[in-house]
């Protein structure tokens, strides 16, 4: 337990030490000089032409079909992992219940995919 | 002092990266060529965008950096050398590899430019086609070593490495792998030819550098998954463990960087039907086989 608490310790810090890291590379920068101020330098890459609208406009997810299924999968895998670790002990009855989840899983896929949900909408 | 060690064979690998990377786009070698490059990029501007979301555009960078080395602190290099030796190692790879995602869509949201905006909503949908094989496979790395822990799943494969025992596993990761590293075929959020750069587009100067540093030790680090889930990790005769690893790291880097080379990109729709009409599919199977196989010859 408490080996464990140490050792996200250890990650936080890795988190915060690179954090300082990148910090201490943009003081570098800035020693080394400012940004001049230029008018139009700071519009972003509009290949030439100002943007009409707004971009922050909403964007036509296109892949939406398979990012519901996407949360059918993921919620899945949260359940496949300790399933994993305890299998080879568990032997053959680990396989055939987590083979009929699956099964059920995959069953859902060919459905979806049969009503269309696997194309770019 | 262990942890300094990992440290500078990421960052020492990241820079052979970067020289392979000069070298496929230039044709020439030059192993100065990325310290140059970074030291330039330090000295240019780095120019803010107008009316930017300045929380997510500073945030970006930094936090692709953090994600690759959160999820290459949990690897091993050899026997005792790793930043952390966590118990569920190899879940937290996939917790960590998720960051990148939300440092892409920052990238890709915070400076208001319509092609880092495209890039970003774009690397959203390649999550949703690779992310299923990057945790698929794992699942069944797991399921032969019985354990998360990353070191366990290398002492694992001292009879038979995992590339020969699942290699359906390990093509579906790699395939992934190059996926979550955004490398060509699947650099979608950043293509160079189409959008203009894509999420690194409005990013210039030391900003610049850092998102660039953040990917090459990305790359590296799903290069050390792959060879600790599929090559043997530290394994192998005569060298020292290190040696090995960093051997495999460097040639499954190599690897991925010559596919790319030759491969043209592809396109969205196409990545998300073949991930999930093939590469889904596939990845059961590969847990269904790997189910038996365990059972029957461990």
């Amino acid at each position: 337990m408490n080996n464990a608490l140490a050792q996200y310790g250890v990650l936080l810090g890795l988190a915060v030490g690179t954090v300082g890291l990148v910090l201490s590379l943009y003081a570098a920068a800035r020693a080394l000089g400012r940004a001049r101020r230029e008018s139009g330098k700071d519009v972003p890459a509009t290949s030439g032409r100002l943007a009409r609208d707004p971009v922050w406009v909403r964007y036509h997810a296109r892949y939406y079909g398979y990012a519901l299924l996407f949360l059918a999968f993921d919620m899945e895998m949260a359940y496949m992992y300790p399933w994993a670790v305890v299998y080879k002990q568990e032997g053959l009855v680990a396989l055939l219940d987590m083979g009929v989840f699956l099964a059920i899983l995959f069953l859902g896929l060919l459905y979806g995919w049969s009503q269309g949900a696997l194309r770019r909408q | 002092m262990r942890i300094a060690v990992v440290l500078g064979f990421l960052f020492a690998g990241a820079y052979l990266v970067a020289v392979l990377e000069a070298r496929l786009a230039t044709g020439r070698l030059r192993l100065a060529a990325p310290g140059w490059a970074a030291m330039a990029l330090l000295g240019r501007e780095s120019v803010v965008p107008r009316q930017p979301d300045r929380l997510f555009f500073e945030t970006a960078p930094a936090l692709l950096l953090i994600a690759a080395l959160l999820a290459a602190a949990v690897l091993p290099l050899a026997p005792g050398l790793f930043i952390t030796n966590l118990a569920t190692g190899a879940l937290f790879v996939n917790a960590a590899l998720a960051y990148v995602l939300v440092a892409l869509l920052m990238a890709g949201w915070g400076p208001d430019g319509a092609y880092a905006l495209i890039g970003g909503w774009r690397f959203l949908g390649q999550l949703i086609a690779y992310s299923m094989l990057i945790v698929m496979p794992i699942t069944a790395v797991a399921m032969r070593a019985e354990s998360l822990l990353t070191t366990d799943i290398v002492a694992s494969q001292t009879g038979l490495w995992n590339i020969l025992y699942q290699p359906l596993g390990f093509v579906l990761f790699f395939i992934a792998a190059m996926g979550v590293a955004f490398l060509p075929p699947f650099d979608l959020p950043s293509a160079e030819g189409e959008l203009a750069g894509g999420v690194t587009s409005e990013y210039t100067g030391v900003r610049l550098a850092v998102f660039r540093l953040g990917r090459l030790v990305l790359v590296i680090t799903l290069s050390a998954a792959t060879v600790v889930f599929y090559l043997g990790g530290w394994l192998g005769p005569v060298l020292p463990p290190w040696a090995w690893s960093a051997v495999k790291i460097l040639a499954v880097s190599a690897t991925m960087l010559l596919i790319g080379h030759y491969l043209p990109r592809i396109r969205e729709a196409h990545l998300l039907a073949w991930c999930w009409k093939l590469g889904i599919p596939l990845a059961l199977l590969n847990i269904f086989i790997v189910g038996v196989m365990v059972l029957v010859w461990p």
